[in-house]
């Protein structure tokens, strides 16, 4: 169909398909929710913290969507609000306020911030995973790698040892842990064999969604680079959406194709990976890029 | 005919608020169109505007003002600069390919990762991908002993064919090449240009920036003079190239 | 000033036999449990059987017995039996066992129940370590005393972490034990107190019965009470409830054996049997001492061997 006059034509021409997480408006204060302590905090402001009121507005006004298969970056250094954000969406701590709805596997729509606590554990175990920076959070140090990945395996209802066996096997390999060290405890394996296990574990039960947090932070080089690179083959492999939290531009470019820079708690800039590199426009974000290419 | 790219006064300039919040100007109002079958070079000086115009239409740079049209395969028309992040990601998959100059590939991927997963992007199935990647980096004659090697310890070259291979494995409605042959040697770059002549006959709309004169009065059924910022000409090879000077690199 | 008594023969002050009743007199039936703690035993206990496998906290009175030494299981026999009541108290599967015998005592004094050793005669069975070999029929209640009710307790420490886990049926930490234990020693080697799950809701610790007995608790045709009287908990299997041991789909829970092992005193094979400490090679007698007696064949060796 073709259009006689110069104006495009309105329809959006590209599928818009359904959103696998959807956050509007997620907020999150230590101390008194007030007008003030919004307009005295933020990236205008240079701070976090209200003083006048004693409250830190870790997050405010922060909204994104997630698409199937897609990976979103959240940028931002210490104290920018980016890991606030991964807990309130792991559950692991309570936010102020907003909305999150994430579809499930069975394409139920699930209203993370109004579940309780037992149905977000039920959420955790099948639909949504968690990588920790520290594996040591994500992972049990006295058991060994195959029973990290037994648990969530026996909270879905495994109940044959053997399948049990092969599943964890299987999930190993594809981390590329050396099989001989299944029965291993995870407290005998260095940091960046930990991450895989832990890596495993998330994976265990196929989830449609899963949160990086700082995932290779805290690991040698060369070591980050090899889980770097497998966090993308299952990124890719697998089709799972994932929110990728991190201070480290390397990471975010390898795994994202969108992102959003956080400083003092507010999103700053959000857009394509590639365009906020080669044409970051907000005043921070254009600060961050010129340190990260330094 | 619509055509397939149609910019029409397009503007950007650059804030650079860590220095002194001066602004740079990239493009002044450009005026353009690309066709299907038709492939439009870009010529002019370094600081013309050509980079910056392949990217604004890529959206690695977020036009300041203007619309960038693009004709989409379902016959619709999109204006780039009003489309949500979202939508220009599949864009990019299905609509649009970019080769850029330099290979910014991970460096721990090998050729046939880069083109498998660059043909899964642009909507190929998975599992025939590998064997589009196998039939793109033979066309553009890499040898096959490279094909599992890591892509760092290419040479500048061959790292320019994977480049070209990933952006032509699954020849998208327009293409847009950034120097896409200036590394190369003469008999690869005769390969290479042979091969982007085949896709204007397929159909495909290719918009490029060329150093090299001889490859645009090969290959060009256009040439777009830029300079500081805009379209100053435009005109079959035989007509604008002639007024090129001292541009090839 | 004090008085002292005069003493009129020593023959007086020495009574024959020698005896505890003798020195302090006749036992009266003493209030060991009063009316109230009765009436809270039974509500916990009517709670228990309402929701088989859930741990009813109750209110553990101090008792005659020290903490540890069956005050849970005397609690709810106590609060249970009355003068119509027949007793039979275990320990072990020894009805002559000393402590046994000094539950029965107390038992029969404070309630006014009768006692017996014979398991068809009696109305509760109270135990340690160990169901009878006879069967308990309907009507028939078995009374186990326990030292550790929680079958949690080896994977999680936090009070609020196990009422959780037990509050949403999440027992995953408990599948990894099991898993862990398989992978570690090439079989599940959890012995007595085998966790169970009952009647598909709640996991218990049949503690502290071996495996042998843990299948005669499924489906099973009399009330099980479970009394921990140290960690304040009682819980209940009511007739004709399922009770599954955990195991996986493919590890087949398997009760203790020893083969060719047979009692020397009424030498059947398919009770559960204990090694006969010191004699000569090794020796094997039936737990349950009641029913070896009854199905006893030929006189004792051992008795022939140490005399």
């Amino acid at each position: 169909m073709t259009n006689p006059t110069d104006e495009p034509d309105p329809v959006p021409p590209v599928d818009l398909v359904d959103h696998v997480l959807r956050v509007n408006g997620l907020g999150k204060l230590f101390g008194k929710l007030t007008g003030a302590a919004i307009e005295g905090t933020g990236p205008e402001r240079g701070t976090a913290k209200h003083a006048a009121t004693n409250t830190v507005v870790a997050a405010w006004d922060v909204s994104f969507d997630v698409s199937p298969g897609e990976a979103i970056g959240l940028i931002g250094e210490s104290g920018s609000g980016k890991s606030t954000v991964m807990r309130c969406l792991a559950g692991d701590l309570e936010p102020t306020c907003g909305v999150a709805t994430m579809r499930r596997r069975d394409g139920s729509i699930a209203d993370l911030f109004e579940m309780t606590a037992a149905e977000r554990r039920a959420l955790r175990v099948s639909d949504l995973s968690i990588v920790y920076q520290d594996p040591a959070e994500g992972l049990d140090l006295s058991i060994t790698a195959g029973g990290n990945i037994a648990e969530p395996l026996a909270a879905v209802g495994f109940r044959h040892f053997g399948e049990i066996r092969e599943r964890a096997a299987s999930l190993l390999e594809r981390t590329e842990v050396p099989i001989g060290r299944m029965d291993d405890l995870v407290r005998e394996f260095s940091g960046g064999m930990r991450q895989r296990v832990q890596l495993a574990k998330a994976l265990a039960n196929q989830p449609v969604f899963v949160l990086f947090d700082e995932p290779t932070t805290g690991l040698d080089a060369s070591v980050a680079a090899g889980v770097l690179d497998l966090i993308r083959d299952l990124l890719d492999e697998l089709g799972i959406a994932a929110v990728v939290v991190s201070h480290d531009f390397g990471v975010i470019d390898m795994l994202t194709t969108r992102c959003l820079v956080m400083h003092h708690g507010r999103v700053v800039e959000q857009g394509l990976t590639d365009q906020l590199f080669e044409d970051p426009i907000h005043p921070y974000s254009q600060r961050l890029v010129a340190a990260a290419r330094a | 005919m619509t055509p397939i790219l149609r910019v029409r006064a397009l503007l950007k300039h650059f804030v650079v608020h860590n220095v002194d919040g001066r602004t740079v100007e990239g493009l002044c109002g450009v005026d353009l169109d690309v066709h299907a079958g038709e492939h439009v070079a870009l010529a002019g000086s370094s600081g013309a505007g050509k980079s910056s115009l392949l990217k604004c239409v890529y959206r690695t740079y977020l036009a300041t003002a203007g619309s960038i049209e693009l004709q989409v395969s379902s016959g619709n028309v999109v204006d780039i600069t009003t489309l949500t992040d979202r939508e220009m990601v599949l864009l990019r998959g299905r609509e649009l390919g970019y080769v850029s100059q330099f290979l910014r590939a991970e460096p721990r991927r090998t050729p046939m990762e880069i083109v498998s997963h660059a043909a899964v992007f642009r909507g190929i199935d998975a599992s025939d991908a590998p064997e589009a990647a196998a039939a793109a980096l033979t066309r553009l004659q890499l040898d096959e002993s490279l094909w599992d090697v890591y892509a760092s310890v290419l040479s500048g070259g061959e790292k320019q064919r994977v480049n070209l291979a990933a952006g032509t494995v699954a020849p998208p409605r327009l293409l847009l090449l950034d120097e896409p042959v200036s590394a190369l040697d003469p008999a690869n770059r005769d390969a290479a240009l042979a091969m982007i002549e085949d896709l204007t006959g397929l159909g495909v709309a290719v918009l490029a920036v060329f150093h090299d004169i001889d490859a645009m009065s090969r290959l060009a059924t256009t040439v777009a003079l830029m300079d500081a910022g805009r379209v100053v000409r435009t005109g079959p090879p035989s007509a604008v190239l002639p007024e090129l000077t001292g541009v090839a690199r | 000033m004090t008085v002292v008594p005069e003493v009129e023969s020593v023959e007086c002050i020495r009574p024959t036999p020698w005896t505890v009743d003798a020195l302090v007199g006749p036992a009266r039936a003493q209030t060991v449990l009063d009316d109230d703690a009765k009436r809270e035993i039974r509500r916990a206990v009517l709670t228990a059987v309402a929701i088989p496998g859930y741990q009813v906290p109750f209110g553990s009175r101090e008792m005659p017995v020290a903490r540890g030494w069956g005050s849970g299981g005397l609690q709810i026999t106590l609060a249970l039996a009355g003068s119509a009541d027949c007793v039979k108290v275990i320990d072990q599967g020894d009805d002559d066992g000393v402590n046994a015998v000094n539950l029965r005592r107390l038992v029969t004094r404070a309630t006014g129940a009768t006692e017996t050793s014979e398991v068809d005669e009696a109305t509760l069975v109270q135990t340690r370590h160990r169901i009878p070999e006879d069967d308990l029929a309907d009507g028939q209640v078995l009374i186990l005393q326990v030292p550790v009710p929680e079958p949690l307790r080896g994977v999680e420490r936090d009070m609020r972490e196990l009422r959780r886990m037990h509050a949403e049926a999440d027992y995953a930490k408990m599948w990894v034990s099991l898993y862990e234990d398989k992978v570690r020693n090439g079989v599940i080697t959890q012995s007595t107190g085998y966790p169970c799950l009952v009647n598909d809701r709640y996991v218990v610790a049949t503690t502290p019965i071996p495996r042998w007995d843990v299948p005669r608790l499924n489906h099973a045709p009399f009330l099980s009470l479970f009394g921990a009287g140290r960690e304040k908990r009682i819980y209940a299997i009511p007739p004709d409830t399922a009770v599954v041991p955990m195991t996986f789909d493919d590890v087949p829970f398997e009760v203790e054996h020893t083969p060719g092992a047979r009692c020397d005193r009424c030498d059947t094979d398919d009770t559960y049997l204990v090694a006969v400490p010191g004699g000569i090679g090794e020796r094997w007698v039936c737990s349950d001492t009641s029913r070896c007696r009854r199905h006893r064949t030929r006189p004792s060796r051992i008795a022939a061997v140490t005399s």
